[in-house]
């Protein structure tokens, strides 16, 4: 009798921490499933390759993979370390951790974030908006990933039913969901919206490397707007 | 290159595909779980969750559909399973294809030559995989410390939090905006549309509290502007 009643206890104790969970509890909750799952699939980023050079035994040799990778770095490296920074500010940070995990941050993650907040009219930066996007960006995750299996499981058998005429209007998906989010701000902060805009046209133009324009598109922006905003004397120090 | 291609899509190499596309499911099975549980203490409702989780299924669908028509061009190349395991996880068609050519290249060859042999996609196979754990250590070591800066930030004045994350928004859309608008008229119709009707569409639910209007409007957003900037083409 004694050992069930214990466990009932255990339980219910389990159960009135789990529904006390503040934002302190999801962010440490968020930091360890975060960290594992992506420690995860680091260490099986490692197995294909492993698997092709020693198992089937088909090593190119380290001097190509090497040079691979240091191509590879030269092209792209420097985004490793600034996407993240630039978007956690979007994201939060289980945001960050699932963004990362599954891709397609522009074209996906960040609209569903931001369309989700909407929804339940959240100010972006606040703990109501962090829940609500990383729901959001969750359900991106999981919907993304059946599509993608659908589509590789039947091969290019979906692109013959889904009828030309979408094919080739999808292919604009891209400038619509960037003008959908950027006018859905807009709405909210038009002179801000104008001002980004500005800035990022500039940018654009600009004879800089273009991997890091978008970084500096945002972080002028973020310069622009607390500078407006502390001249309009809302933010005080 | 069919040699390549049926290794590239053995049985081994299906199973570390379904591995990682189980962590990825997992993973965001667990965020909705502590998400969900959160939610109350943080005074949200029942009804907000659920409208936070439908909008975001909702608004999803445009993008994966956009994806999925890339990826078919990486099947070609890479094979189904890697396809899953680059798309599922980190990285872009666009990324991948230039990252497939840089591994080729490392070999001495090109990506879709004769030569291009089962040496060269492992080359390939190394430079994606190990390529794309960058953003993977980097987020897994950096993300604590980042939220403690946001925490600093927060405590000093929660609202400045608000206006940081809005302008961090408006800034990384307003150039991915504006890199596609100088693509071509069709592109730019497509930004200007979506972002007019999402205006139009957001405003117009508020004022006469539509909720579900809210949450369906960046999908219909979507369609009125891949409707319109197709039109443009026929033009």
């Amino acid at each position: 009798m004694t050992v069930p009643t214990k466990a009932g206890v255990t339980e219910v104790n389990i159960e009135v921490k789990q529904s006390a969970m503040g934002m302190q509890g999801f962010h440490s909750k968020a930091d360890f499933w975060g960290q594992s799952t992506l420690w995860m699939l680091i260490v099986m980023s490692f197995v294909p390759p492993i698997y092709f050079s020693f198992i089937l035994g088909y090593h190119p040799g380290w001097g190509a993979i090497i040079g691979g990778l240091i191509g590879y770095a030269a092209f792209i490296g420097i985004m490793w370390f600034l996407e993240p920074i630039t978007y956690y500010p979007v994201l939060g940070k289980s945001g960050t951790y699932i963004a990362f995990l599954t891709g397609n941050i522009a074209n996906m993650c960040m609209p569903c974030s931001a369309a989700a907040q909407e929804s339940v009219g959240a100010d972006p930066g606040t703990k109501k908006a962090e829940i609500a996007g990383t729901l959001g960006i969750a359900v991106a995750s999981l919907t993304n990933i059946v599509v993608v299996i659908a589509v590789v499981l039947s091969g290019s058998y979906i692109l013959t039913i889904i009828p030309q005429s979408v094919q080739n209007a999808l292919q604009f998906i891209l400038p619509a969901i960037y003008g959908g989010v950027l006018g859905q701000f807009a709405l909210k902060k038009p002179l801000y919206g104008l001002v980004a805009f500005v800035i990022g046209m500039a940018v654009l133009f600009a004879p800089i490397f273009s991997l890091i324009k978008i970084v500096l598109c945002v972080a002028i922006t973020i310069a622009v707007v607390l500078f407006l905003e502390k001249s309009k004397g809302s933010v005080s120090e | 290159m069919d040699e390549v291609l049926r290794f590239a899509n053995s049985a081994p190499v299906w199973i570390f595909a379904s591995i990682v596309v189980a962590i990825v499911i997992f993973q965001a099975v667990v965020f909705i779980r502590i998400a969900t549980q959160t939610a109350p203490n943080i005074g949200m409702t029942k009804d907000e969750t659920k409208r936070a989780l439908r909008t975001g299924f909702i608004s999803s669908l445009g993008p994966s559909f956009g994806i999925a028509i890339v990826i078919i061009s990486l099947i070609a190349v890479l094979g189904g399973p890697f396809t899953l395991m680059r798309i599922g996880i980190i990285g872009s068609a666009a990324t991948e294809l230039t990252a497939a050519g840089i591994g080729a290249n490392a070999y001495g060859v090109d990506l879709n030559s004769p030569d291009f042999g089962l040496k060269a996609f492992t080359t390939v196979v190394w430079t994606m995989c190990l390529g794309g754990t960058g953003w993977l250590i980097f987020t897994a070591l950096a993300t604590k410390s980042l939220g403690k800066v946001e925490k600093k930030i927060v405590s000093k004045n929660a609202k400045m939090m608000t206006i940081v994350s809005t302008a961090a928004m408006l800034g990384a859309f307003a150039y991915l905006a504006s890199q596609q608008m100088v693509k071509g008229y069709s592109e730019s119709v497509a930004a200007i549309v979506a972002g007019l009707s999402m205006m139009f569409i957001l405003s117009f639910a508020r004022k006469r509290e539509i909720r579900w209007l809210q949450e369906w409007a960046l999908g219909i957003s979507l369609v009125i502007a891949l409707t319109v900037s197709y039109l443009t083409t026929l033009i």
